[in-house]
């Protein structure tokens, strides 16, 4: 018998990844370079708002097919695995901030940018999705 | 909560992946809820009982109804 490897929703998730996300990382990635780093480009007004919305895109559509990917799992299982794991990740994002702004308001300590908050919360739910998988074996 | 599953499932002679497929879930989620790890959801444990033939009650016993 064949053993089931992945959920349809799981498929249509590295679909959409692969197909969605990953070219806008590419733009995001060209845009980056190209604009500010080689040209050295201080867009202002809704040049700005265009060039943050493009440069943030990726990140907020990675967000809306993980919930897409929640809304269409079937197995019970698996989505308790990942609401789990972002769990751990929305807590361990919201306590390192909380902490670090602390830290500039009251010790002097470096700005941390905001934009960087998106990353550390995936850097926790790999962390968190490793340990699962791990755990249920 | 405890279950049967591994006993009910080698009385068939099924691996962890052939239930799985039968139930259209993961192998992880079989394992998960036959070490007691995961308890499934009412739908799963009545696709479960209409599976293996039995009520829902021979496949999971309550723990605590036990001590």
């Amino acid at each position: 018998m064949k053993v089931h490897v992945g959920s349809p929703a799981k498929y249509r998730f590295e679909d959409r990844f692969l197909f969605f996300i990953v070219p806008l990382f590419v733009l995001d990635g060209i845009l980056g370079f190209w604009g500010f780093h080689y040209h050295h480009l201080h867009p202002t007004g809704a040049l700005a708002v265009l060039c943050a919305t493009v440069q943030s895109s990726p990140i907020i559509a990675f967000i809306f097919i993980v919930a897409l990917y929640l809304a269409e799992e079937k197995d019970e299982f698996q989505k308790a695995v990942l609401v789990q794991s972002m769990l751990w990740a929305i807590g361990a994002t919201l306590a390192v901030t909380t902490f670090w702004g602390s830290m500039e308001k009251y010790s002097q300590a470096p700005h941390m940018d905001i934009a960087l908050a998106p990353f550390l919360f995936w850097a926790v739910m790999i962390i968190a999705i490793v340990a699962n998988r791990w755990r249920y074996r | 909560m405890k279950n049967r599953l591994k006993v009910l499932r080698a009385e068939r002679d099924w691996s962890q992946g052939d239930l799985a497929q039968r139930l259209e879930v993961s192998r992880q989620s079989v394992n998960a809820i036959e070490t007691g790890k995961f308890d499934p959801s009412l739908p799963l444990a009545f696709k479960l009982a209409r599976l293996f033939e039995r009520p829902i009650e021979e496949i999971f016993s309550d723990e605590e109804q036990r001590s």
